[in-house]
């Protein structure tokens, strides 16, 4: 079954199904989560009205991991099969993910300033995650810089495999060093340090975003088979 | 059996290597020129010579990684070019020794004019003679994997005619960590806070460096040859 999806035209037809409805779906978790955000929780007793950016905050540096973990699965996928498929959903996700940290570290910057008083800590967390936004944009910029596609997709792959250390060292470094940044609050299971009034609002933008993520990474997937098919058509004609 | 030809395969490999950088002894002195000349820069820019004594090492590090990096280029460009990376591989060679022996042979080429620039920094930073040693033991223990990682950035770009500045965006953030624990194991040494733990982590980084770089210079040798 999935091989049969892993098929680029296959793929494509599949996308134009599912794409509007997760659309649908992540603009009305979307507008159901603003709406929880700003009335359906209370504010926090120490952060105030602040906490409300958590909402946006946590569920971006949840993707920004989440969507690199995608990338470098893919690229091993990639390197080991040689599936086109999986080179253009690591392709395609670059960007994606490259906005999704940094709109992490500026909503955590727009956070820090009342809380921490200040924009910017060199903390691990946050290094950690201003070197995955460096790796995300290295991507992206070797995705362009070579002339032949499947070449720079090789690259890419082999970069997004080595930038896989970060990875670790972003989850685990609130508790491998003393930073300014808590520790986990929410992933925490056995005792979670967040109130349900808060929980349930920050799942419903995490869903929203999952959603968005995957309604965009779709689009973008269908327009980078639609660019192959034309260098197809357009190396066809000149051969 | 195949153990003992790897050994000898990098050994003959280095061999070459060192007998090349050698007959182009220019690397070498570009390199320290550029060394002397960008560390000087950083003292002429701050007028207060206790600043310096302060930011020493980054200033150090900072431009030791600038001038690996563009040394390592000519290591791997000239090969490319002239066809003998290709021809290494042909003659059996495997990726991984080649990017062993190159990376052996920028260490020699780095440490032997490294050695004879120290005492410059330590007259033009106005260090003490134990921040000196310090510094030395952490280039010691840290630029192996320095030089790892620039063979690995060379290789990224070896193919590109145009715009060889990725090679600097692409590698870079993977420097950090190294510039991280290289500074504050040179600051806890010299305030006498250092424990051995220190030391291990630049080692333990080499040994994480070490196959994440030869498995990456394997790969991309390949599709060089491709």
């Amino acid at each position: 079954m999935i091989f049969n999806l892993a098929n680029p035209l296959r793929f494509q037809r599949l996308i134009e199904k599912i794409e509007p409805i997760t659309l649908n779906i992540a603009i009305t978790l979307l507008l159901v989560g603003l709406f929880f955000c700003f009335f359906g929780s209370p504010p926090d007793y120490l952060q105030g009205e602040t906490v409300r950016i958590m909402y946006i905050h946590v569920p971006c540096a949840w993707f920004s991991l989440m969507i690199y973990s995608i990338i470098a699965l893919c690229s091993i996928f990639s390197i080991v099969f040689k599936h086109t498929l999986a080179d253009l959903i690591s392709r395609s996700c670059a960007p994606i993910g490259a906005c999704f940290t940094l709109a992490t570290l500026l909503s955590g910057s727009i956070w820090g300033k009342p809380t921490w008083g200040t924009w910017w800590v060199w903390d691990a967390r946050l290094t950690s995650e201003l070197v995955l936004l460096v790796i995300y944009l290295g991507l992206i910029i070797i995705n362009n810089a070579y002339e032949d596609k499947s070449k720079a997709d090789r690259y890419s792959s082999i970069l997004a495999i080595i930038g896989i250390i970060n990875l670790p060292i972003i989850k685990w470094s609130v508790d491998w060093w003393s930073t300014l940044h808590q520790p986990a609050s929410i992933s925490k299971f056995s005792s979670p340090s967040i109130d349900p009034s808060m929980l349930l609002p920050l799942f419903i933008m995490t869903f929203s975003f999952f959603f968005f993520f995957i309604s965009i990474l779709l689009v973008r997937v269908r327009g980078e088979i639609i660019q192959r098919k034309i260098e197809v058509i357009r190396f066809n004609r000149t051969v | 059996m195949g153990k003992y030809k790897v050994k000898l395969d990098v050994f003959k490999l280095v061999k070459r290597e060192i007998r090349i950088m050698l007959k182009n002894f220019s690397i070498i002195y570009s390199f320290s020129t550029f060394f002397l000349i960008a560390s000087l820069i950083f003292v002429f820019s701050v007028n207060d010579i206790s600043y310096v004594k302060i930011f020493y090492k980054s200033i150090v590090w900072i431009v030791l990684i600038f001038s690996i990096m563009l040394v390592s280029e000519n290591f791997l460009n000239e090969d490319f070019n002239d066809g003998s990376l290709k021809e290494l591989q042909f003659l059996g060679f495997s990726e991984e020794s080649i990017v062993v022996s190159k990376s052996i042979a920028m260490w020699v080429m780095i440490m032997i004019p490294m050695l004879f620039l120290v005492p410059f920094v330590f007259v033009f930073f106005q260090i003490t003679l134990y921040e000196l040693i310090s510094l030395v033991i952490t280039l010691f223990l840290a630029t192996p994997s320095l030089t790892l990682i620039s063979i690995l950035s060379s290789l990224f770009s070896v193919q590109l005619k145009r715009n060889k500045i990725i090679q600097f965006v692409i590698i870079l953030p993977f420097f950090v960590p190294m510039i991280i624990f290289t500074t504050s194991t040179g600051t806890l040494f010299e305030s006498n806070n250092l424990k051995e733990n220190q030391f291990l982590i630049l080692i333990g980084i080499f040994f994480i460096t070490l196959p994440v770089c030869l498995m990456a210079g394997r790969l991309i040798m390949r599709e060089i040859n491709k």
